[in-house]
């Protein structure tokens, strides 16, 4: 995993670096926009974490012309900029995930982590949580070793959950992932599914947050 | 005293006392000429008389009649009419007089021929009958339009006065934080010159206000990076040195107390009415919570606790990032102050008119006390930071408070039936109270 950190505070930068290398994190470090764009037009990082408060070029900025190229590369946002225009507007010019300063190391680690399992180019594609284990490339599911059958949805709602492990995914959250726009969903399509899952996972795998969402514990 | 009703009192009265004047002069004038043309008449009818040279005895005519005529004739009255007396009604002079006889005032014209003299008279009330006459149907007309005349100076003036009032109703609308300039298309040559120093006034403010965000957005950033610094590389050292120095372990909680003390005073900040009122609008609170409750969620987690939402969609009036910062920190309270394992409960429920945001866990709870103590910056349950093991600073009730107030709600601690700790519960005034307020400003969009 090969992050580009793009960010001028120096102490910062260089904190971040040993951090992230502490997690097996390989860090590269350019502290303005211009050096970004250059770097990303050449070099082959997986993800980028972006300043926005950056001396040439603003960080929203060095992020449209990112997005302009059709480059996909996710793109973590770090800012002292906390106001809810702020993160709209970052999150709809393309940033994948927004995190404002000052921020916990491990909530960085854990962000970078989901992006890590999304993408499936960790050491494997493989994501072990207690005795659960999920092949994002082969699509299975294995409880104790044994392969389960999980309807293709079942398995979508599963993945999303063991993706994003630790954190609550709303029912309008998993909703919007399992169906297009304009599809027909029935209002309890979500808790059935989740009830379909549990019956072939671990009792209390999948966590119910009783008027909040699901979450499945790291 | 308004100007409108200064200058149509002014207009309405010159105009009376014009019409007055001119009213008196006219009658003076038609006076004149009436007099001219009677003295005419008479003169004619003095021509008349000698020239029919009248038999030497009385001669009858109405007691109405408006003529009256003596003829002498060295000294003797050789005739006259029957409205004269028997003594001549003039002195024997050429030319014309005014005499009283039987009880009336007459104009007499003496003439002499040959050696009569011929005394004519008319009375002098038709005259003044005929020049009130002649007065009264030029001025009637004029009076009669006084009134519409004032109408129409009211409309005038009113249209005149237009600009002024166009610019009281924007100055009216226009808000303590609505900084921006006043549009005018047709303001004159005299308004225009208050509207660009008002509208200069205006931006200069402005100016200065957007400074002063600019500074608390600028100083929020030269905080909360150095403090990134320290926390990453208190951590980083941790990492190194292992978790058990007592040094290290003492610096990395004084890090996270200012990183908690500055995003709540920023958060104070950031929730000031200056900023927000504007920013009022219908929002529904479930995704408001539930956001709040996953981001709080790993502390939760860690904490071994239960959070439950019991949510019945409610729709207040007011602003999602001060009502997030409310929820977050009430339930972040909530979690701090209950032991490991314990209970949280979130519930929206409607009672009444009111919408009520209801926080409960099965904490310690607070005592009667404290109740009043808590909104206060800076104060903690249990006395100084140092003594209790909770990271804090006293700052988040003190800013849920202010939220509170700020949406014209009201905020009660008590203890939870249910689960026997704090019970906290935010009640917003009902969508209805606000329903007026947005109607006006609605319609002042439009207008």
């Amino acid at each position: 995993m090969r992050i580009l950190l793009v960010e001028d505070d120096l102490p910062l930068a260089q904190g971040l670096q040993i951090s992230l290398r502490h997690q097996d994190f390989a860090v590269d470090h350019v502290s303005n926009g211009k050096d970004a764009l250059n770097t990303l037009a050449f070099a082959d990082h997986d993800m980028v974490i972006l300043d926005l408060g950056l001396p040439d070029i603003d960080g929203l900025s060095v992020l449209k012309e990112v997005r302009k190229n059709k480059s996909a590369i996710p793109i973590i946002i770090l800012t002292a900029r906390d106001s809810v225009e702020d993160k709209v507007q970052g999150l709809d010019i393309g940033a994948d995930d927004y995190l404002v300063k000052p921020f916990d190391i491990s909530e960085l680690t854990a962000r970078l982590r989901v992006i890590e399992r999304r993408l499936g180019t960790a050491n494997s594609s493989i994501i072990t949580i207690h005795n659960v284990v999920i092949d994002t490339l082969a699509h299975k599911v294995l409880v104790n070793e044994q392969v389960i059958n999980l309807a293709k949805k079942e398995y979508m709602v599963l993945k999303l959950l063991i993706e994003n492990a630790g954190r609550i995914q709303s029912r309008e959250q998993i909703e919007s992932h399992l169906y297009e726009w304009g599809e027909e969903v029935s209002s309890n399509a979500v808790e059935v599914h989740i009830s379909n899952i549990r019956k072939k996972l671990p009792e209390r795998f999948i966590k119910t947050i009783r008027g909040v969402g699901y979450t499945v514990e790291n | 005293m308004s100007i409108r009703r200064y200058l149509m009192l002014i207009i309405i009265s010159i105009i009376t006392l014009i019409v007055f004047i001119a009213a008196i002069q006219g009658y003076k004038a038609s006076m004149l000429q009436a007099a001219d043309l009677f003295d005419v008449q008479l003169s004619s009818f003095a021509d008349t008389l000698i020239s029919l040279e009248p038999q030497k005895n009385n001669i009858k005519v109405s007691s109405n009649d408006t003529l009256a005529f003596q003829l002498w004739s060295n000294n003797r009255l050789i005739s006259k009419s029957s409205n004269t007396p028997q003594q001549a009604i003039s002195s024997f002079k050429h030319g014309f007089s005014e005499h009283n006889f039987m009880g009336k005032r007459w104009r007499v014209f003496s003439l002499k021929k040959h050696n009569t003299w011929i005394l004519v008279a008319q009375l002098l009330k038709p005259r003044f009958e005929l020049a009130e006459k002649v007065i009264l149907s030029a001025v009637t007309p004029i009076i009669l339009t006084i009134p519409l005349l004032s109408i129409i100076i009211s409309l005038i003036i009113s249209y005149g006065l237009k600009p002024l009032q166009q610019l009281k109703e924007q100055l009216t609308k226009k808000n303590i934080n609505d900084l921006s300039t006043i549009n005018m298309e047709h303001a004159g040559k005299e308004l225009q010159p208050i509207i660009d120093t008002l509208n200069r006034v205006l931006s200069q403010l402005d100016k200065a206000y957007e400074r002063e965000k600019r500074f608390a957005s600028d100083a929020a950033h030269e905080l909360r990076t150095p403090l990134s610094v320290l926390k990453i590389n208190a951590h980083n050292l941790q990492y190194e040195l292992g978790s058990d120095n007592e040094s290290l372990n003492n610096l990395m909680a004084s890090v996270e107390r200012m990183v908690h003390v500055v995003e709540q005073i920023l958060k104070l900040n950031q929730t000031n009415p200056e900023q927000f009122s504007q920013q009022m609008k219908k929002i529904v609170l479930t995704p408001i919570v539930q956001q709040v409750i996953a981001q709080l969620y790993t502390d939760i987690s860690a904490r071994k606790q239960i959070i439950e939402f019991v949510d019945n969609n409610i729709e207040i009036y007011g602003n999602d990032f001060c009502i997030a910062t409310l929820a977050q920190n009430l339930i972040a309270n909530a979690s701090k102050y209950t032991p490991l394992g314990g209970q949280i409960l979130v519930s929206t429920l409607q009672h009444g008119e009111n919408f009520i945001l209801q926080i409960e866990d099965s904490g310690p709870g607070i005592t009667e006390e404290e109740i009043n103590k808590v909104f206060d910056r800076f104060y903690r349950i249990g006395g100084d930071c140092n003594n209790s093991k909770v990271i804090g600073c006293g700052l988040g009730l003190a800013i849920v408070k202010h939220i509170v107030v700020l949406h014209q709600g009201s905020i009660k601690l008590s203890i939870s039936p249910q689960l026997q700790g704090l019970m906290v519960t935010v009640t917003f005034p009902s969508l209805l109270e606000h329903h007026h307020t947005v109607a006006k400003k609605t319609v002042e969009v439009h207008s």
